[in-house]
């Protein structure tokens, strides 16, 4: 074999081996998955990496330095599934993150709309950007599903989400409790 | 100071005004599984521009029943649901409804790109910093809302429909005939 045989093979193998790991590290990221359900609902949790969402963003335009402040916390894209006949009552100030250091605070869009102000982001990407996060509050119709991001602060310890969902239209139904623990920002 | 004659027929009036009203909503079809009855409410306006520069007024639609619908190209719903509602309008423009495609914060090329494959014959406005799309405060993208000939919102959808399904072209034939 020539040497330039032996580079061909070499340069093959390589490419092999990397679209391997590329596709193993994909199959890795979209196992990543935490889920409630019970008869009464569904709260699906997706963890998405720095580069998700910078993919995502870049995508619709983002600048730079707007991509930066994103790729800093945790984002998870949440789903929420009224499975119930009634409305359930989502209200993003009652969902409890707690890791080993106590509560978590979710960035919130008065958090995210005081930031884009001082850093001047044009108003059509605060208006994108504000429609990829999770409603703050929503009467879940029945079989309604709806969902969006949370932003939480980084952390590399694991997270429990507790909440209580009430239900009815005057919110005096049964409460629907949900606990979801061992989740991890993805990085 | 009204005499009792003018007080009778005062309260008869307003008897009558509104009975109307209660007549006039329940005249209204009940909805398919997916969308909402809503207690009547004044539409916010739209004031916008098409993708070609012209301008669109929802107030110039008084006199038909106006589907709103507000959708952008990175939501994975909206993509889905987009080819139902063309086929939808292909059905029913000549009979009378109303559309009003609204892109929620994104720029003409984008628009052009997406509604080119998913919805080429449907006039796209742009909403382009998106504050038209934040004055109707829909429950998530895709929002769909059905406007009455008044101006009133009467229907919501919930999330993405199938719209060119007999069930949801039947509903609207029935508002619009």
């Amino acid at each position: 074999m020539t040497i330039k045989n032996n580079l061909f093979l070499l340069t093959t193998i390589t490419l092999l081996i990397s679209c391997l790991l590329i596709t193993t590290n994909v199959h890795a990221e979209s196992k990543k998955r935490y889920q409630f359900t019970n008869k009464e609902i569904r709260v699906g949790i997706t963890p998405r990496s720095p580069q998700q969402m910078a993919a995502f963003y870049e995508g619709r335009g983002f600048s730079n330095e707007m991509i930066n402040a994103l790729i800093q916390p945790c984002f998870f894209t949440v789903g929420i599934h009224n499975k119930t006949s009634d409305i359930l009552w989502h209200d993003l100030s009652a969902w409890k993150f707690t890791n080993s250091n106590g509560e978590i605070k979710h960035l919130d869009r008065a958090y995210w709309k005081n930031k884009w102000k001082k850093m001047r982001i044009p108003l059509a990407h605060q208006s994108t950007f504000r429609w990829t996060l999770l409603p703050e509050k929503l009467d879940f119709r029945s079989n309604e599903h709806e969902g969006g991001n949370i932003i939480l602060p980084y952390s590399k310890n694991k997270f429990t989400l507790q909440v209580a969902f009430k239900t009815k239209k005057d919110k005096s139904g049964k409460l629907i409790p949900i606990k979801i623990e061992n989740i991890q920002c993805q990085r | 100071m009204p005499t009792l004659v003018q007080k009778y027929l005062l309260a008869c009036l307003l008897l009558f005004s509104l009975s109307s009203l209660t007549t006039a909503n329940s005249k209204l079809p009940e909805p398919p599984a997916g969308i909402l009855k809503l207690d009547a409410y004044q539409a916010p306006p739209i004031l916008l521009t098409d993708i070609d520069g012209i301008k669109y007024n929802l107030n110039e639609t008084k006199g038909h029943w106006v589907f709103v619908h507000f959708w952008a190209s990175w939501c994975g719903p909206c993509r889905k649901e987009m080819p139902a509602i063309q086929k939808m309008w292909d059905n029913l423009k000549t009979q009378g409804l109303k559309i009003a495609l609204i892109n929620t914060a994104e720029d003409e090329d984008t628009v052009f790109n997406f509604l080119g494959i998913y919805a080429p014959n449907i006039r796209a406005l742009m909403d382009r910093d998106g504050q038209v799309t934040e004055k109707w405060k829909p429950r998530g993208l895709p929002a769909t809302y059905l406007v009455d000939p008044t101006g009133q919102v009467q229907y919501q959808a919930l999330g993405g429909r199938a719209w060119d399904a007999p069930t949801y072209l039947n509903f609207i034939k029935s508002l619009i005939k």
